[in-house]
């Protein structure tokens, strides 16, 4: 569900960018992207994962930054920012009040709840799951029932105990008729969910309350992501069940700007349009965070203005050349480099004949200029993807892994070779049509960027390139989904587990990729959580993705994040954001 | 005069009527919906919620049902903040009046002094002088002037704060409370007045300009009346007699927040939130606010009707 609320976030930051672009600054875009990490996962050693895990070949253009870079005059920090000793404030975009886990539709608002809701099990800074509420769990041999055994002693924000009946109710609401939720928990099909959903049983089969500290939950098909999405944030059954009646879920809206939750910090004030204040939690699990309060800052508009001054003391900027010198400048800030956990893609039409065929789409690859458009232009916030992955997932992987570097020669031969030969006016024809793509695409500096390039790039190579540029990110589905196009491009939401990397040919619009070595290798990684075995068969796929090119990788975001110098132990991961070390930020 | 009233607000409700059919069939016809933004969804989920919202029902139930609703005080929740639509315009419609009602005012009164003085001294050095300023100031783009105010007087030169309504984190009251708002509120004013000045102030120049050449006027001086009363009294009354009618069509920029402005500022305004509700498609908040803005600009224009009725004797309503 997570997953979910980014891929909202990922939208509106693609709709701000437009908008802030005219301010000709877009930081603030990506200053969004700095508390949304967090609907997922860990700790950051990105900064050396990034290092080492970049594409070999890339060529890392001067001043971009491949490892952290510490405040050098702290003595510049602004005044306001110095008088700060028990709050630190960070910026985030737009809060919206719904804080109650599952029943979010903005990725911000699972920003402020992963603040206030701990997790049975997270994931550390490579995606591989971690205890946190949940002490241990057990997979049962056939791979269908998962059964978690929590802490002692755990208890929600306002002192009452958390046992497995809160987590047996946060999981049994989720299959209400009523959800309106995007939780991803009602695909795992637990065994009894769909009668529950129905109507016509009074509690799901599947969900078994063993003892106050041990719960299980059985699947009717094994799935590795079960282990994370069932083991997410649970919700008090005495506050958010004391009014629940099946297919009736409207009271919960009510409790949304009131949470009750059991994570690191409680919610103080929620002033609409401004500011989200927390303080700490005496209660949580792993004791009181060590600053007393922090604050999520609605920053609609440019982020900049805030850092400079001192309203917030963290923010995150595109990671281009000239963000970076301008921030080691201000002299006051810790940098630290970071990979999100998305890429970047084109979909494909493979309804349409020209981009069925596989030499074609290879062809557009090699003949794409992509580190031009997704590297250099972008001044170096970005490197060339080439596998559904991050590179800082722990599945990532090079190896067997063509980088089809540029090269617009290979690109016209595998072009012949597919049959379309040079016609009139240098377009390739075959059976007398062009060779014509319809492109889509977002309104974004970037997306100009990439038409521009492409077009000169596609005409090298005779193909002729129609773009269409979409202010609305739902004008542009709506095209999509009417089947009008060959190439779309877009960006995935933040991926925690590697399987999430193909979601796009499950749920969404790619149902023309018809392989069924693809179901099979997808399955498998799926039915073992065994991760070595995981890791191979993701292998495998990612070689068979890498040159079956059901869909056109194109790059992978670089963002930095700049903090107040002042600030101790602050790691960010990719996964989880700033949640996982949050709790141990010190002001020095 | 109430039979006047009467078929007044009689057309009211029609246009009202009218005005919410339509643009519930606008929006209802623009591509998407509030699930097609979520790409991760998989047909049936896309099914299902559109069954849980109702999306799924043909438009002119869709309106019905709004309607219905509407009637009966219920402007439905909004669904991505998941929060009733009226308390949502609570919550942002106050930031953005008080925006608007202190720049308007502000406007206003300094347009009405400059406008004066430089009709009186007309082709003077300082008619020439403000009308070039004006000019320039009407000519800026809001962001650009906004951008660069931030950046010399927040950021530079740290006298205002770059933006927002109070100080992150504050726990001001009373006294204290207003003076931090003030001084939020100062930038965005500044630039919000500058840019309505402008215009305002050409129109009450020329305004004044063509009273001051009447019969009246030069009667009045030849009756030896001071110059101050000729100007303020006479002059004055009949020049602002037109601008009555503006009043009424100021009455929804008041509440109808400004985009740019509040974006800038870091404003928490309605502008900002219906941009973003129309960019996900959030029917029930769009119609909400729209239909709000429909009814202000109704009442707004019985309103200056009136106000001309009252201030000029020679109108008749009929």
């Amino acid at each position: 569900m997570k997953q979910r609320l980014m891929l909202i976030t990922t939208l509106l930051l693609t709709g701000s960018l437009l908008l802030s672009a005219c301010g000709g600054n877009n930081a603030n875009t990506d200053g969004n992207d700095a508390a949304k990490g967090n609907t997922g996962t860990t700790n950051t050693s990105t900064a050396q994962s990034t290092a080492t895990n970049a594409p070999g070949a890339e060529v890392v253009p001067a001043g971009a930054l491949s490892e952290p870079f510490t405040a050098t005059d702290l003595s510049k920090l602004p005044a306001t920012a110095q008088k700060r000793n028990d709050t630190i404030i960070v910026g985030l975009t737009d809060p919206s009040g719904a804080f109650t886990p599952y029943f979010q539709q903005s990725g911000y608002d699972g920003n402020v709840s992963s603040l206030l809701y701990a997790s049975l099990v997270t994931v550390d800074e490579k995606g591989v799951p971690t205890p946190e509420l949940a002490e241990s769990w057990d997979i049962s041999e056939d791979g269908l029932t998962y059964t978690f055994h929590l802490r002692k002693d755990l208890k929600f924000s306002d002192g009452s105990p958390l046992t497995a009946d809160d987590v047996a109710f946060t999981w049994t609401i989720q299959y209400d008729k009523a959800y309106d939720g995007g939780s991803q928990l009602p695909t795992l099909n637990v065994k009894g969910g769909k009668a529950y959903k129905e109507g016509t049983a009074q509690s799901i089969e599947g969900i078994k309350v063993i003892d106050p500290q041990t719960i299980s939950a059985t699947l009717e098909v094994p799935n590795a992501t079960a282990l994370v999405t069932l083991g997410s944030n649970v919700l008090s059954k005495a506050y958010y069940g004391k009014d629940y009646k099946f297919g009736h879920l409207e009271y919960i809206k009510k409790l949304h700007e009131h949470p009750l939750g059991d994570g690191p910090y409680k919610l103080e004030k929620f002033i609409p349009g401004q500011e989200v204040r927390f303080v700490a939690n005496e209660n949580y699990f792993k004791g009181k965070p060590k600053t007393e309060h922090f604050i999520y800052k609605t920053t609609e508009g440019d982020v900049w203005q805030f850092l400079e001054t001192g309203e917030v003391d963290y923010a995150s900027f595109s990671a281009t050349e000239e963000n970076i010198e301008k921030l080691k400048g201000l002299g006051f800030v810790n940098i630290i480099p970071y990979t999100p956990s998305t890429y970047g893609y084109m979909q494909v039409n493979l309804k349409h004949e020209q981009v069925k065929d596989k030499l074609v789409r290879q062809a557009i690859v090699y003949g794409l200029d992509r580190q031009s458009i997704y590297v250099d232009a972008a001044q170096g916030a970005g490197s060339v993807a080439n596998i559904p992955a991050s590179p800082i997932s722990w599945a990532y992987t090079e190896e067997g892994i063509n980088p089809y570097k540029y090269d617009p020669e290979k690109a016209k031969q595998l072009l012949d070779e597919a049959g379309w030969k040079a016609g009139a006016n240098g377009i390739r024809e075959k059976d007398g049509k062009p060779l014509s793509i319809h492109y889509l695409g977002s309104k974004s500096k970037n997306t100009d960027i990439f038409i521009a390039v492409a077009k000169e790039n596609f005409a090298a190579i005779g193909i002729d390139f129609q773009p269409e540029v979409f202010a609305d990110f739902n004008s542009l589905v709506s095209k999509v989904e009417g089947g009008d196009y060959d190439l779309v491009s877009f960006s995935t939401s933040m991926l925690t587990d590697p399987s999430e990397g193909f979601m796009q040919f499950f749920n969404g619009e790619i149902k023309d990729y018809d392989n069924p070595k693809f179901i099979e290798l997808y399955n498998k990684a799926l039915a073992t959580t065994d991760i070595e075995q995981r890791k191979v068969v993701y292998k495998e796929l990612y070689q068979l993705f890498n040159d079956e090119l059901p869909i056109i990788f194109t790059n992978y975001k670089k963002t930095v994040y700049a903090y107040n110098g002042r600030i101790g132990n602050l790691t960010v991961s990719p996964y989880i954001g700033l949640a996982g070390s949050l709790p141990e930020w010190t002001l020095k | 005069m109430s039979t006047y009233l009467t078929k007044r607000l009689l057309y009211m409700i029609i246009i009202l009527f009218g005005a919410s059919l339509l643009i519930f069939c606008l929006y209802a016809s623009t591509p998407g919906d509030f699930i097609t933004g979520n790409i991760k969804l998989t047909a049936e989920r896309k099914a299902e919620l559109r069954e849980i919202y109702g999306l799924n029902k043909p438009v002119l139930e869709r309106y019905g049902l709004w309607m219905k609703n509407a009637l009966h005080g219920d402007f439905g929740y909004s669904l991505a903040q998941q929060k009733p639509v009226l308390q949502l315009f609570n919550d942002y419609i106050w930031n953005s009046f008080l925006l608007a009602a202190v720049s308007t005012f502000l406007t206003w009164v300094i347009a009405v002094i400059i406008g004066v003085v430089s009709a009186y001294k007309q082709y003077s050095w300082f008619d020439t002088l403000v009308m070039v300023a004006i000019f320039a100031a009407m000519s800026l783009p809001s962001f650009f002037i906004g951008l660069f105010l931030i950046k010399i007087l927040a950021v530079d030169l740290k006298w205002l704060p770059p933006g927002g309504i109070i100080t992150t984190g504050s726990n001001a009251t009373g006294w204290e409370y207003i003076k931090e708002v003030v001084r939020h509120m100062a930038l965005p004013v500044i630039v919000m007045t500058l840019l309505g000045l402008g215009s305002l102030t050409r129109y009450f120049r020329s305004n004044m300009i063509d009273v001051l050449r009447q019969d009246y006027i030069r009667t009045a001086r030849a009756k030896g009346l001071r110059e101050r009363k000729v100007l303020f009294t006479h002059a004055l009354r009949n020049a602002l007699l037109p601008a009555i009618t503006l009043v009424g069509f100021e009455l929804p920029a008041l509440f109808g927040g400004s985009l740019i402005i509040e974006k800038i500022f870091n404003w928490p305004g309605i502008g900002q939130l219906y941009m973003q509700s129309f960019g996900l498609r959030d029917y029930p908040l769009l119609m909400g606010f729209t239909m709000f803005i429909a009814i202000l600009t109704v009442i707004g224009t019985l309103l200056s009707d009136l106000l001309y009725r009252i201030a000029d004797p020679r109108v008749r309503l009929q």
